[in-house]
């Protein structure tokens, strides 16, 4: 099994390693931080522009593949990722943001996954009944409507509560409030902030495991296996929990691997929209702003997270099937 | 023999309350499982389907029912019925009293206490059934758990132990902790029969528990049923199509029909007197494997009926050649035949079917074919194909990053045969053997084979060009095992059949002509080209396969398991056909099959299989009336005939476990770790078995035969690979059953 | 058929289709067929072919256009001049939402035909070829899933001063960009349900006759697949007409001056409560958009798949041709 693990990882490792590097070609050719620097007022020289450039390790006039062999030396040698157009260093300015939006996404993606594992038993139980259409129903409009603009609605509707309360429950943006009380006072403030994103994230995503779990039980539902269970004295309630439940499963840790990624990537959405500066808005804002260094860290940081995805949703998977485990 | 089984017990002349009513008062107070007037239909989108048409019997403790039918004859149904584990939409009715207790009307929780209790199963296919994420241990126990809370976990560990012990699974404490898929087929079926008795049932009821597995294993699983039974003292209903798998079991038979039950008696009754024209059919469409005697199956043409309209008449007067007006006219209910007041069959002309009637009389079997090639012998006819030391090796590798070799699997190791005109060839063994992997190399002729195959003249290694391998092609083309997948389902026949004509650069009305030549060779109905594969029965659909094959005139057609996956009386109408178009055509077949008796009904000769070599070949009659390697006579001795007394009485081999990785296979003889011949070796003996590897050789005639004939003995068509042929068997892996069993009251 | 179990009672249901099918009907009439008995279905087809033709024709009704100010009607609630209203710098939203859907269905269709076509050429070479080959493809694609879709669209689009940039107009980038990333999935899929054909008895059958395999590919697997495909076909439109959407709504896929639904529904995000119908219409349209995208995609499978169970209502009326149906893939 460790071999196995191992295995993947140093195949994603290599992968890691191939997109990024396409990334940073990608960005190297196309962002011109120097261009923006000359929009400047007062106008700076071009000299100027270059040797400020320099400086910073983004000099535009070596070739792409001369920046990419130094941009490559500084992460090997030094654990460098370089510096932003503005001079500050890329390693310092992703530290804090991927805290932030790992804060963000660590509940929305337990309570995605739990929720929408839940609801799908939840109404494959009740196939045909009236809770299972309203909420695969709901799913299914979750699927059409694209990431931002729920959130926006979220965020709209959790306005209008404040509006119609009177009061200011919900903070709609930012990720707290500047000079709260440490202890309570700041936990609750914390808190207040947490609750629009996370609850926009979760309602968005749990459509897709709902939809998927619910088939996979409802495909386990008349399996040998259950008869067989039913037969040694279950009742067909008790066979499906003990037995198609389980087996149900598997399928869906395997998908774990795709929707890890695909809540960060939605996380960049939310972001932007809640104005948390975690390292989605950071990488928007970046490739604004011609940032190249920046733009290929958080590339990196995205194909890690998916790389991440994987191997858990290996590992998920062992967990559930004994079948694997045994290679 | 008589019997206090009783099926069909009541007059079917009164009504269904009065029966019911006569069945709860009257029913022998012994009997352990008594149903009467089952009925259960299906509403479907078509309508209702009426799928089992009013069942009675009553079962006695210890005793075995066999229910006989094809597909869609309901005794699957019948079984899910009495377990309560038909889907809640299923209707049925009548009555099911388990020791007197009606269980029909129970809801799941109330048949939860009988489930798995007093009333167990064994289902078909052991591969799903078993719950692929828990332990083999862990699904054990919990069925000891639902009926026995208060069990120690000790107790329960133990008795799980010495359940698996008894149906058979060597270290059982160790395999308890098992995955399924750790388990082979007929391992898993043990791990079902250990989950069914796992609470000493009362009845125990196997849904066609050995159909999914290879004829060794399946004689292993009869002997552990049986095993079962006689441990648990259960009452046995034995659900199958075999009629040879339940001729050695039952006590009582149930013929099904239709959803009805057609004909019910002791066994003897139904197997040596048969007095329904289908039972009649269904006994002669059975090739078997002991008889050499070549006369043709008696196919029983035509479909069953479906069972959304009530039938007015008797419901097999479609199919039956006997059917007059009289037929048509209600249904035939169930009576007592004249002989016997135990044997009821549901014919108007049963007692004029007494006991003296062929049921070539009845059935109209075609002629025995004869091929212009019969006459001449065999090492004057032409070879269509000839391997020569054909292999097939695939290296097994571990290791993640870095590959090692760990050893080699040989799928198919040195394989020399020929085909000549006219003659058919099987190959048979267990799977796994490399049965499949040889059609494969045949069929795929790669020049890099390091045997040679040499189709018709043109050898794999010339093979090189396309057009040679085209000429190579029109030569040998192949029938499928699945006729369903072996049709693709977005093409109609017409496109089906014109598929190697095109290939073959014939024009449109060639190909059309020759297509309506095709139809009629395989007796399909020309006008019928333009239908999709899923519009015909199974039976029809391998007609259509083997039209294709045959569409390019080949002189060698490959059969892999062409009949495997058909019923019994479809069967009977392919092999004949089979048989009539290698006479009429003069065609050769190279036949692939796990029936030994399809093989002996339709091959002039036969080779033995086991792990990739050919362990016994030869004529077909001279190898299965006289088979010399242990293998075959394993093989051979595992296949269930037909016949009661027969199967009650003769001694069988039961091989002991499966067939094992080639991996393992030890350097001398393959077969020694399974040889019942080399169990019984004193151990000077056996050393020679495990060090040498015997030769494919033909037998000597023994010194006194030469000495009796003062002409030399012409050598008969028959070796074998074995140092002991003939030699004694191993008394463990000797099974006679006491015939005690049988015949006590 | 196995002659083994009688428990299936279609089984039974289906012999009696057989019986009483004497015409024979083609796969793709009953399966239009299906598709048209399926009332959301043909609704969702009926909004998406209106809101095509709407998007081409649309802007004959009206005389504005997208770029034309009317400095009499800033910020306007609809009226009969302007008949969805006007926006804050008084452009005329009719106008602007008919150019939108253009763009927006254009994108989607682009996009969701080519990808499902890239996706079927690799997943098929990946299955035909198999050994190296297939590995090596594999890894690019996996590779490929791998790389965050959403940056290289930020990159893309928002490259100053690349020449790229300054040729195509930014709807064009988008779909380029889309397209290198939207084949992936179904390009696995296809990959792998090859896969098990090539093992089919049919495939089989074929190549033993000596059919050359390009006929093999083009007779026996793309028909097979071929309702994967088209399945694919209308949800990658979805996925693609959503991401443009999406990107554009947070500034970084269609770049003003180009309009598209996304920079609309964006652009009105700040004026939800003051110029409302700035932000309701435009997501209307998406909305029907998308919604009736995903009502045939639903209607489609059930057409295709007989054993789905997403229209539990449908399927007593189709019961008939979904048991004839029953023993094909």
């Amino acid at each position: 099994m460790l071999k196995y693990l191992a295995k993947r990882g140093i195949t994603y490792v290599v992968m890691i390693f191939l997109t990024t590097s396409a990334g940073y070609f990608l960005a190297v050719s196309s962002l011109k931080p120097a261009l923006l620097e000359q929009e400047r007022i007062p106008r700076p020289t071009p000299e100027q522009v270059a040797n400020s450039m320099r400086l910073k390790g983004l000099d535009p006039d070596l070739s792409p593949w001369e920046r990419y062999v130094d941009w490559l030396t500084g992460i090997i040698t030094r654990w460098d990722w370089g510096r932003s157009p503005n001079g500050a260093y890329i390693n310092a300015e992703f530290g804090d943001r991927v805290w932030i939006s790992t804060r963000l996404f660590l509940a929305s993606i337990i309570l995605t996954l739990v929720i929408g594992v839940a609801l799908g038993v939840y109404s494959a139980a009740r196939q045909y009944k009236f809770q299972d259409r309203v909420i695969t129903s709901y799913s299914y409009l979750a699927y059409i409507v694209p990431a931002p603009i729920a959130y926006f609605l979220v965020q709209l509707g959790a306005i209008n509560i404040n509006e119609s309360v009177g009061d200011r429950i919900f903070f709609v943006t930012g990720i707290s409030t500047p000079g709260v009380a440490p202890g309570w006072p700041q936990f609750a403030d914390l808190m207040a902030h947490y609750v629009v994103p996370t609850v926009a994230i979760t309602l968005v995503g749990w459509g897709a495991y709902q939809i998927a779990q619910r088939q996979y039980l409802l495909d386990n539902v008349n399996a040998d296996f259950v008869r067989t269970a039913r037969a040694k004295g279950l009742s067909r309630n008790q066979a499906i929990a003990r037995h198609a439940l389980r087996v149900s499963f598997i399928p869906v840790a395997q998908s774990i691997a795709f929707t890890i990624p695909a809540i960060f990537a939605g996380g960049f959405f939310a972001e932007k929209i809640f104005a948390w500066p975690g390292v989605g808005s950071w990488s928007i804002d970046a490739i604004s702003l011609q940032d190249v260094n920046a733009a290929t860290a958080t590339l990196a940081y995205g194909s890690v997270i998916f790389a991440l995805g994987a191997i858990l949703a290996d590992f998920a998977t062992t967990l559930v099937d004994p079948r694997v485990r045994v290679q | 023999m008589s019997s206090e089984t009783t099926t069909g017990a009541t007059d079917p002349s009164q009504s269904t309350v009065e029966r019911l009513h006569v069945a709860g008062l009257h029913a022998p107070g012994d009997a352990v499982l008594s149903v009467r007037d089952l009925n259960v239909r299906f509403n479907t989108e078509n309508g209702v389907v009426h799928a089992v048409r009013g069942i009675d019997f009553d079962l006695l403790p210890g005793r075995t029912l066999g229910i006989v039918g094809e597909s869609g004859s309901g005794k699957s149904v019948t079984s899910l019925a009495i377990m309560g584990l038909l889907a809640p939409t299923a209707e049925v009715t009548g009555s099911v009293r388990l020791k007197g207790r009606e269980l029909l009307g129970l809801s799941d929780k109330a048949m939860c206490e009988y489930r798995g209790n007093e009333l167990a199963m064994v289902f078909q296919d052991p591969l799903s059934s078993l719950t692929p994420v828990f332990t083999v241990g862990t699904q054990i126990i919990e069925a000891l758990t639902i009926h026995n809370p208060t069990m120690s976990k000790k107790a329960k560990e133990a008795r799980a132990v010495e359940l698996l012990a008894m149906v058979g699974i060597p270290s059982p404490k160790d395999r308890l902790k098992a995955f399924p898929h750790e388990f082979s087929g007929g391992m898993r079926q043990r791990v079902m029969i250990a989950i069914a008795i796992a609470n000493n049932p009362r009845v125990l009821i196997a849904d066609e528990p050995t159909t999914a597995l290879d004829v060794t294993i399946q004689a292993q699983v009869l002997e552990v049923l049986h095993k079962a039974q006689e441990e648990t003292g259960a009452a046995v209903v034995m659900i199958t199509h075999d009629l040879g798998v339940v001729a050695g079991m039952a006590d009582d038979i149930m013929v099904m029909y239709a959803g009805k039950p057609v004909e019910t008696g002791a066994v003897d009754h139904i197997y040596y007197n048969p007095r329904m024209p289908y039972t009649m059919g269904l006994l002669g469409a059975v090739p078997r494997v002991d008889v050499a005697e070549k006369s043709s199956l008696v196919p029983i043409e035509g479909m069953p009926p479906n069972l959304l309209q009530a039938p007015t008449g008797c419901s097999f007067a479609p199919r039956c050649p006997l059917a007059s007006d009289a037929c048509l006219d209600g249904e035939p209910a169930l009576a007592p035949v004249a002989d016997d007041g135990l044997h009821r069959a549901a014919c108007i002309k049963s007692d004029s079917l007494g006991g003296t009637v062929d049921v070539h009389d009845v059935f109209a079997a075609p002629p025995v074919p004869v091929s212009r090639f019969d006459a001449i012998p065999r090492a004057e006819r032409a070879t269509v194909l000839q391997l020569t030391d054909v292999r097939k090796h695939f290296p097994l590798t571990r290791g993640a990053l870095i590959k090692r070799r760990i050893g080699t699997v040989k799928a198919v190791d040195g394989l020399s045969f020929d085909i000549r005109e006219g003659e058919c060839f099987s190959i048979v063994g267990e799977s796994g053997s490399g049965k499949t992997t040889t059609l494969l190399e045949i069929m795929e002729f790669h020049p890099d084979q390091d045997g040679e195959v040499v189709i018709g003249g043109l050898s794999n290694k010339q093979a090189a060009d396309a057009k040679t391998k085209g000429k190579m092609r029109r030569e040998l083309q192949m029938v499928f095992q699945d006729p369903t997948g072996a049709l693709d389902p977005r093409f109609t026949v017409y496109e089906v059949l014109a598929e190697p004509l095109q290939n073959a650069g014939m024009d449109r009305a060639a190909i059309k002509k020759r297509i309506m030549e095709l139809m009629k060779l395989v007796g399909l109905q020309p006008d019928h080209v333009n239908r999709f594969p899923n519009q015909f029965s199974g039976g029809q659909r391998q007609r259509i396969g083997i039209a294709r094959a045959l569409a390019v005139n080949p002189k060698l057609v490959v059969l892999d398991e062409p009949v495997s996956a058909l019923d019994v009386s479809v069967q009977a109408g392919v092999i004949n056909l089979l048989d009539q178009l290698r006479a009429e055509l003069g065609l050769s077949y190279l036949l692939v099959a796990h029936d030994l008796s399809v093989v002996r009904h339709i091959s002039n000769r036969v080779a033995v299989m086991y792990l990739g070599k050919i362990v016994e070949i030869g004529a077909v009659d001279r190898v299965f009336d006289n088979p010399r390697h242990p293998y075959t006579r394993a093989l051979l001795s595992a296949i269930p005939v037909p016949d009661p007394h027969l199967e009650r009485t003769r001694e069988r081999i039961i091989l002991q476990g499966d067939l094992p990785s080639p991996l393992q296979a030890p350097k001398g003889c393959n077969f020694a770790t399974r040889c019942p011949v080399f169990a019984a070796l004193p151990p000077a003996k056996q050393e020679k078995c495990l060090t040498l590897e015997p030769l494919l050789e033909a037998a000597a005639p023994s010194a006194a035969v030469q000495v009796l004939q003062q002409a030399p003995v012409p050598v008969p068509d028959q070796q074998f690979a074995c140092f002991y042929p003939d030699g004694e068997i191993d008394e463990d892996m000797l099974v006679v059953h006491e015939p005690a069993d049988h015949l006590a009251p | 058929m196995t002659n083994l179990n009688a428990v299936d009672p279609a089984a039974v249901a289906q012999d009696a289709h057989l019986e009483s099918a004497d015409v024979v009907i083609g796969k793709s009439t009953i399966i239009i067929r299906r598709f048209l008995r399926n009332k959301t279905a043909v609704t969702g087809l009926a909004i998406f072919v209106a809101l095509t033709v709407f998007s081409f024709i649309g802007g004959f009704f009206t005389q504005w256009d997208k770029e034309t100010i009317d400095p009499f009607n800033i910020g306007m609630p609809p009226s009969g001049e302007h008949y969805l209203g006007t926006s804050q710098a008084g452009i005329d939203l009719y106008a602007m939402t008919v150019e939108g859907t253009r763009i927006s269905i254009l994108i989607g269709l682009v996009v969701g035909l080519v990808s499902v076509l890239i996706a079927a050429v690799y997943g098929c070479s990946m299955a035909y070829f198999g050994g190296k080959v297939d590995k090596v493809m594999l890894f690019i694609l996996e590779a490929l899933i791998m790389m965050p879709a959403l940056l290289v669209v930020a990159v893309a689009t928002s490259g100053g001063g690349a020449g790229l940039k300054r040729d195509l107009p930014s709807w064009l980038l988008l779909i380029i960009v889309l397209l290198v990333f939207s084949w992936m999935g179904t390009a696995r899929l296809i990959r792998s349900m090859s896969m098990s054909l090539m093992q089919r008895d049919f495939v089989k059958a074929a190549q033993y006759m000596g059919v050359p395999p390009r006929r093999i590919v083009w007779r026996h697997l793309v028909p097979n697949i071929g309702s994967l495909l088209i399945l694919d076909i209308t949800r990658g439109v979805t996925a693609a007409i959503l991401a443009e959407v999406a990107f554009s709504f947070i500034g970084i896929g269609i770049k003003v001056p180009d309009v598209s639904l996304g920079v609309l529904i964006g652009q009105a995000t700040s004026q939800v409560s003051t110029f409302p119908w700035m932000f309701w219409v435009p997501l209307t349209v998406m909305f029907l958009l998308t919604g009736s995208l995903a009502m045939m995609n639903d209607g489609l499978r059930d057409a295709f798949d007989p054993s789905s169970t997403s229209s539990g209502k449908a399927k007593k009326a189709k019961a008939r041709t979904i048991r004839a149906e029953k023993k094909t893939p």
